[in-house]
């Protein structure tokens, strides 16, 4: 079974393939849905290693266009990227947890412009993760190791903040992910909290729901959320690896475990990779295994199909779902059904 | 001035090689239950703290993947310098050194993180219970080609080690008892074989990362006839393999001296040993009779030992070189730099490889040599530029406390108090005269140079770190 309680989501294809440069992903962390139906796709990349970090540009159809940006602390570079939005010019908005700022990159991919420092002061950064625009276009920063949200101009001028360490109701807890609404309500994954935060647009606390634990419902280390236009909330379940779907009113919906097939990209591999292909196909590519903790990283780090690490979730105006794993260097997407 | 007691210097002694060193405040607390409790507390850790993985994978998504070499190392580290049951991470890294497994053939971190992380579950349990993990382990299985071991075609690759390097010991079985337990252990393999050993072959990430292995016994693929083993006969199978082994005394005075080489004092490579006698007789007397006497619980064993006089012998103190990751575990753990994940973990770990030790890498199945082969001339700069830098940093906020501790009761007015008080702070519990002279002699100078506090002190620490008994354990 993966996916429990009644099919609210249905699954549809995967894009993606591990590669260091070019077509592919290597460990992409979040993916924005741009007005030209395009997908820019994040790579975080690993520690320690120059390639793989970049903005990947396709499409649903799995096209492929190019990447932009880079590893580097100069303009235009990123060490640890996080989170990615695109504004309704085609610029596209980075955040890196590292160098803590904010990266712009123009419509073309070049670099535009870029702010932030370390502090905890007014405007300051330390951990950027979460970004999105809010319903006046002013960009959202979830600034993580200071447990606020913190909004700008789209040229880098502080507006405003809300939240502060804690667990009470408002309160955050090294929060991650964040989205915004039509209309204009604000959710927050409360990281730590394992749970999201639903504040007014102008950052006043309105509800809060999920709890924490690994049955319906509940949530381990939330990584990001979506909300459709009828109030339906998509929660990236990180420490689960798994989705879950909550009603308007925080009811459970619906729960996937993930449903991966090989992508197009993956198929161009093993067409000329027959070797391996062959092997894949008489392997049993979903066994069953004793594992020694109720940890269900240890499951998708077994079978390939689940989520594993799915680090980003968004919708786009069809109502189809986004799911980005890191650990899977791939993008799951789910039609309504 | 803090003047240790003999109490203290000795759990500082057994938080050495029973942990990665307590610096001043850790151990004043520990000393107030003094050492008995402490050998428990070790062996019986409760309300284990550490940095946890959620935290780490959200950070470092290498060190969740594990698709590569490099990050399951820093991912270790981060567990030796956070955790408050050191004792677990020390008997992994123990294991390590003996069934020792390595990234070049294996070639995904997940599987050998693996394999660490049940060395942390079992590693302190019952010898046979271990051993028997090691056997399904499949990061073992396929370092000695169990997957290519089948019912009429054995390959002994598994069979001969673990007799050799990780029980008995040359010289104490025949080369049939080898053949007869690769026959016993065929079929043990992991699941999808084929496909797992192509991708391992080919280094191959693709299509979507790395799949993680599994333990599979195929039985229409084990030689299920009738062996002789040691003497015994039967339809053996692995486990009844490991039985026989873990009752012979070769096996118990083979994990005796092994604890003894990593616990206690130096001993020659293994290759040595059927040569060789022990370095002291009685002691692997005592441990073997531990073993027995105690159904071989590894943990029995362990709290015999650390209760011995010659595990507490002061001719013993500061004189067994750290291995490179208890050096940089230890000074991270002073240093108190990671608070939280950073990127810097990476170059910390990178920094015990130029010292020497490339945690899941290596470099033969023996693992690492250890002791006085940790040191070069290499090497030996490693160390202490790495020690010293660490020490002196007064951006790291241990080393900030440190300093403000030093300075706050006025330690660091006088040179002598200045020397001792920056010793006690690092876990140096004794000095030999020509270290004390050569200390006081540079804070003299020092002085003379009309440094600030922060600097006197800050330099003082960075002296301390390099000297002859802070390399020691």
């Amino acid at each position: 079974m993966t996916t429990r309680t009644r099919q609210f989501m249905k699954y549809s294809h995967t894009i993606g393939l591990s590669t260091m440069s070019g077509r592919g992903f290597y460990y992409p962390v979040d993916t924005a849905i741009g007005e030209d139906d395009r997908l820019y796709t994040v790579s975080r990349s690993l520690d320690g290693d120059p390639r793989g970090i970049r903005v990947t540009i396709y499409d649903l159809a799995s096209e492929y266009f190019g990447t932009f940006g880079e590893s580097g602390e100069d303009d235009g570079q990123m060490i640890w990227p996080t989170g990615v939005a695109r504004d309704t010019q085609g610029r596209t908005f980075v955040s890196d947890e590292f160098t803590n700022r904010i990266t712009v990159f123009d419509v073309d991919g070049d670099f535009s412009h870029s702010w932030g420092k370390m502090g905890s002061g007014a405007g300051e950064l330390d951990g950027p993760s979460g970004v999105a625009f809010d319903r006046d276009q002013n960009l959202l920063v979830v600034d993580h190791h200071n447990h606020r949200v913190q909004r700008y101009s789209q040229n880098g001028i502080f507006l405003s903040e809300f939240g502060s360490f804690g667990s009470a109701n408002g309160e955050l807890n090294l929060p991650w992910g964040i989205t915004a609404s039509s209309k204009g309500d604000i959710y927050v994954a409360d990281w730590r909290n394992d749970r999201i935060q639903q504040f007014s647009p102008d950052g006043e606390y309105l509800a809060s729901f999920g709890r924490s634990g690994r049955d319906d419902g509940e949530l381990f280390r939330p990584s990001s959320v979506a909300v459709d236009p009828d109030g339906y909330v998509y929660v990236a379940d990180w420490g689960n690896e798994r989705v879950q779907i909550f009603d308007p009113d925080g009811g459970f919906v619906q729960s996937i475990r993930g449903e991966a097939t090989d992508s197009k990209w993956a198929e161009a591999f093993l067409e000329i990779n027959l070797e391996e292909a062959a092997a894949r196909d008489r392997a049993n590519m979903e066994p069953e295994i004793k594992f020694f903790n109720d940890d269900p990283h240890e499951e998708s780090s077994h079978i390939e199909k689940y989520f594993w690490a799915p680090t980003s979730l968004k919708l786009d105006s069809e109502g189809r779902m986004y799911v980005t794993e890191s650990n899977r260097h791939r993008v799951q997407i789910y039609d309504k059904a | 001035m803090v003047t240790a007691t003999k109490d203290m210097q000795l759990i500082s002694h057994l938080m050495r090689r029973a942990g990665f060193g307590v610096g001043l405040p850790e151990l004043e607390s520990l000393a107030q239950n003094g050492y008995n409790e402490t050998v428990n507390r070790l062996l019986k850790p409760t309300n284990v703290q550490e940095m946890t993985d959620d935290l780490i994978r959200r950070y470092h998504h290498e060190q969740s993947g594990m698709m590569g070499q490099n990050n399951p190392g820093a991912y270790w580290l981060y567990k030796m310098i956070t955790t408050t049951d050191p004792l677990t991470e020390k008997m992994a890294l123990f294991w390590h050194g003996i069934f020792a497994t390595g990234y070049p053939k294996i070639t995904q971190g997940k599987v050998l993180n693996d394999q660490i992380r049940m060395f942390r579950r079992y590693g302190t349990g019952n010898f046979r219970t271990l051993l028997l993990e090691l056997s399904k382990d499949p990061a073992m299985i396929v370092w000695l080609d169990n997957h290519d071991n089948h019912d009429g075609a054995i390959n002994e690759n598994f069979g001969r080690e673990l007799l050799e390097l990780f029980s008995m010991g040359v010289g104490n079985y025949s080369e049939q008892d080898i053949k007869e337990t690769a026959r016993a252990f065929t079929g043990w393999t992991i699941g999808n074989t084929e496909y797992m050993a192509l991708r391992a072959e080919r280094d191959s990430i693709w299509p979507y990362g790395r799949i993680a292995w599994h333990f599979e016994f195929k039985e229409d693929d084990h030689d299920s006839g009738e062996k002789e083993f040691l003497g015994n006969t039967g339809r053996l199978n692995g486990d009844e393999i490991i039985d026989i082994i873990c009752q012979q005394e070769s096996t118990a005075r083979f994990i005796s001296r092994h604890m003894y080489h990593f616990f206690v004092a130096d001993e020659p490579p293994v290759p040595q040993w059927p040569y060789t006698p022990p370095r002291d007789p009685k002691a692997i007397d005592t441990l073997t009779q531990a073993y027995f006497d105690n159904d071989y619980d590894i943990r029995a064993m362990l709290d015999i030992l650390f209760n011995s006089e010659f595990f507490k012998s002061e001719d013993s103190w500061h004189e067994r070189v750290k291995s490179p990751a208890e050096l940089v575990a230890g000074i991270l753990r002073l240093t108190g730099e990671f608070d939280r994940p950073r990127r810097e973990i990476l170059d910390r770990s990178t920094q015990a490889i130029y010292m020497g030790q490339h945690l899941i890498n290596p470099p033969s199945v023996e693992g690492w040599h250890q002791g006085t082969e940790w040191i070069d001339t290499g090497t030996l700069v490693e160390r202490l530029n790495f020690a010293s830098q660490q020490m002196s940093n007064v951006e790291n906020p241990g080393v900030a406390e440190i300093i403000g501790r030093v300075i706050g009761d006025g330690s660091h007015q006088a040179d002598d108090s200045l020397v001792q008080r920056c010793l006690d702070e690092m876990g140096v519990t004794s000095v030999s005269e020509g270290t004390r002279s050569i200390l006081e002699n540079f804070a003299a100078q020092n002085r003379d140079l009309e440094n600030d506090a922060t600097q006197i002190v800050a330099q003082m620490l960075q002296m301390v770190a390099a000297t002859h008994e802070f390399q020691r354990a």
